[in-house]
């Protein structure tokens, strides 16, 4: 659903989010800045930024077929964003990149790279990141290993040295972002927000690929836009938040707020997960900071068996911060880690009495009609037979 | 007459098949719940019973109810893809199936299910107090991956000692070891054997023996040394006198290119044997690569846990690692056991097999091995029935002239 909001830098965002190579990415290409592509949020970006590069989020958007990625993933058993992500690196939209780092996050993600390796698309920088799967001091110190490892092979993959200075550089431009894109999730608190779910996630996207300090300028310009905007009375049938793997596509919440609902909150990959806290930026090593913070402080991936205290939390903090009257908790097919982890967090919402929809589906956008139905009698149930 | 195979059979059957709900590795001692077949000599040493809910899952679908099990694990509402063995963990974890663990060890490893396994024992309500140990597998195998991983094993010892207020007796835990090292080597001799043509003894005895050593409660005993000196010693008098499976008549040798699962073995392994001549040399619950434990000091030994069970329990080896890792043992295993061919069960809740697909469909074709893929459930036949696996494994042989 549109907010009806009239803004250039909105505009910008929608037309990023919307497609892969974009005018801004363009740019950075004309001027000859290298883009390294990364397929899991957390991969830091900001070991990309103090490399002198773009770092690009690898997504699936409007995905149509997975085409020859179906030859290398086992259609009927792998997650279909894995496939659909691969199948647009087959199809030659990801041409533009310089390199990608693949995280290993779950086990579809980790074969994207082993298959890349093997295609006729493969590139000469092609790098993995062991996502760990627990959070504590010892798994911590072996990420900062593993990122140690990787920006050493960048500085000599691409001849650039990543000091202290540009890491710490970085952070606070990707803290500073974090924090605009957390005020603009608090426009959502307001029982009629200037913006809604659907849009944000565009700009959330758009965070992801193009340069960052264009993207805070656009941000922080949307925001003063957002504020000044004289929003017109609406109603809405119930607030909403979305729970799931990361999913740059919006049909989710465009189904929700055509049924008459507000997405106000999420926490997705490609949303609350990668908004969240900040790097702490009062340490003596960069990369320890950064380490600390994908693995102490984010709620991860539930792949990362420390990971359910941390997202429970942040879904209850959110539901009741927000108002949220039903949690959607949207899982592809054959995430297994995402699928379990829904199933959780509903016996925990059931006993709160906190309304969850459980979807499981593929993540493309042609399968709306049956969500639909589902959502509207989602919708229907959790605000009284309002619509 | 019953003969030594028969016997050795009917012996490590009758331990393996008390199995199910009951803590597998019984003990008086405490009970640790894992989600991964874990170090077996630490919880051997200190006296504890140890369980691995995933077994717990897979011998579910063994029992004369696994249909009806399977749905009602399918009706839990978790992932409705994910591994049916995984599923059955599931459903008995939540329908309080379980006994009550003192403490509960988890891990990613090897694949994403266990993942949701793990989750699930972490935030059972009815075990909230229940004390907990995660544990990190990286996707790595290098000395810095088994550094790290025997450190978690180590802590995850002093936290049993902080629990249970018992120090480990490391005297015990050497003495445990040094039987482990016997163990494997012997359980390393019979797959050496299997390498003879014809194939001495039913190749499935390497399974059976590591099943039988892991996950009942005569582990790491005398009693499974002599189990395995005896296979030995019988099939290394058959390999004298060049015999092949008692009333077999070898004809082609092939590796099944995953676990075993429950239903094959028994309904689908013998009928080939019998019928066509076709023989399982080996399976990927049977591949061993067992490095002897170091005993030379206590870190050493937590090293060598740590590649253990990174490298070498067999689903970690299967799933942990990338596909140039996964071709290679595929070709060592064909070459090592003269394999005239590759079956791969393509077993649905596998995401990292049914990932890498075309990878190891090509080399094969690269290397002229003849490849076929099934797309199964190894722990559902109502997947694929045993009848069609059967037809379409023998179509296959026809066609490609091995029969």
């Amino acid at each position: 659903m549109k907010s009806g909001i009239k803004s250039d830098s909105f505009e910008k965002f929608t037309v990023i989010a919307g497609s892969i190579m974009n005018p801004s990415v363009q740019e950075c290409k004309d001027g000859g800045r290298k883009v390294l592509g990364y397929t899991c949020s957390f991969v830091p970006e900001e070991l990309i930024i103090a490399a002198g590069m773009l770092p690009f989020r690898i997504r699936a958007t409007d995905s149509e077929s997975a085409g020859r990625a179906d030859d290398y993933f086992e259609s009927a058993n792998i997650c279909s964003l894995i496939r659909h992500t691969f199948g647009k690196v087959l199809n030659s939209e990801y041409d533009f990149i310089d390199g990608a780092i693949v995280g290993g996050g779950c086990d579809g993600n980790r074969h994207i790279l082993d298959n890349w390796e093997k295609s006729p698309a493969k590139i000469a920088f092609l790098d993995r990141l062991f996502i760990p799967h627990a959070s504590n001091n010892l798994t911590a110190e072996f990420f900062l290993g593993q990122l140690s490892g990787l920006k050493s092979r960048i500085e000599g993959y691409f001849g650039v040295t990543i000091t202290d200075e540009k890491l710490w550089s970085a952070i606070r431009l990707c803290n500073e972002v974090r924090e605009l894109q957390r005020e603009l999730y608090g426009l959502r608190l307001s029982d009629n927000p200037p913006i809604t779910g659907s849009e944000t996630v565009a700009v959330i996207v758009a965070g992801s690929s193009m340069p960052k300090e264009e993207y805070r300028d656009d941000l922080k310009k949307l925001l003063r836009e957002l504020q000044e905007v004289q929003v017109p009375e609406k109603k809405y049938s119930a607030r909403i938040m979305i729970v799931g793997p990361g999913h740059d596509d919006t049909s989710m919440s465009d189904i929700v707020e055509e049924l008459g609902g507000l997405v106000v909150n999420d926490l997705t990959c490609f949303g609350g997960k990668v908004i969240f806290g900040s790097v702490k930026e009062d340490g003596s090593d960069p990369l320890k900071a950064l380490a600390d913070y994908q693995v102490l402080t984010r709620p991860f991936c539930p792949k990362n068996l420390s990971a359910h205290p941390v997202i429970n939390k942040e879904v209850f903090d959110k539901s009741k911060e927000f108002k949220v009257d039903g949690v959607i908790g949207q899982v592809f097919l054959c995430c297994e880690t995402w699928g379990g982890e829904i199933f959780i967090l509903n016996k925990e919402l059931r006993d709160a009495g906190i309304p969850l929809l459980r979807i499981e589906r593929e993540c493309t956008a042609d399968s709306t009609g049956q969500l639909r139905t589902r959502v509207q009698a989602f919708i229907e149930t959790i605000s009284g037979g309002a619509l | 007459m019953i003969n030594v195979f028969s016997q050795l059979q009917m012996q490590a059957g009758k331990s393996l098949g008390g199995l199910c709900l009951d803590p597998q590795n019984a003990s008086p001692g405490p009970f640790v719940l894992g989600n991964g077949d874990f170090f077996i000599e630490i919880p051997a040493a200190y006296g504890c019973s140890y369980s691995d809910l995933t077994i717990t899952g897979a011998m579910g679908t063994a029992m004369p109810d696994a249909s009806e099990l399977i749905d009602k694990a399918i009706e839990t509402g978790v992932e409705s893809r994910m591994c049916t063995a995984l599923k059955v963990a599931c459903y008995y974890l939540e329908a309080g199936l379980v006994r009550k663990p003192d403490m509960i060890i988890t891990s990613n490893s090897c694949c994403d299910s266990m993942d949701t396994l793990g989750n699930l024992m972490n935030t059972y309500k009815p075990w909230a107090e229940v004390p907990k140990f995660i544990m990190d597998a990286p996707h790595s195998f290098d000395e810095e991956s088994y550094i790290y991983m025997g450190k978690q094993l180590r802590q995850a010892v002093t936290f049993m000692e902080d629990v249970f207020g018992r120090k480990m007796d490391w005297d015990r835990l050497r003495e445990v070891c040094v039987l482990s090292n016997k163990q494997d080597q012997l359980l390393l001799e019979f797959q050496e054997l299997k390498k003879a043509v014809p194939c001495p003894a039913n190749p499935d005895f390497s399974r059976l023996g590591f099943a039988y050593d892991r996950w009942t409660g005569e582990r790491i005993s005398p009693q499974i040394t002599d189990w395995l000196e005896q296979l030995i010693s019988a099939t290394e008098q058959r390999v004298k006198d060049k015999l092949g499976i008692e009333g077999i008549t070898e004809k082609v040798r092939f590796l099944w290119q995953e676990l075993a699962g429950t239903w094959p073995p028994v309904e689908l392994w013998g009928r080939l044997q019998q019928e066509l001549g076709a023989i399982v040399i080996m399976d990927y619950m049977s591949f061993g690569t067992l490095t002897p434990i170091d005993l030379t000091s206590e870190e050493a030994m937590f090293t060598s846990f740590g590649k253990r069970f990174l490298l070498e329990d067999p689903m970690n080896r299967q799933c942990l690692h990338t596909t140039d890792f996964f071709c290679n043992d595929i070709l060592q295993i064909v070459k090592d056991f003269k394999c005239d061919a590759v079956i791969i069960p393509a077993h649905i809740g596998n995401r990292d097999t049914n990932s890498r697909l075309k990878v190891v469909r090509e080399m094969c074709r690269e290397k002229g091995i003849p490849c076929l893929v099934l797309g199964m459930d190894i722990w559902d036949k109502r997947y694929m029935t045993p009848e069609t696996a059967f037809d379409r494994i023998k179509t296959f042989f026809e066609t490609t002239g091995l029969i």
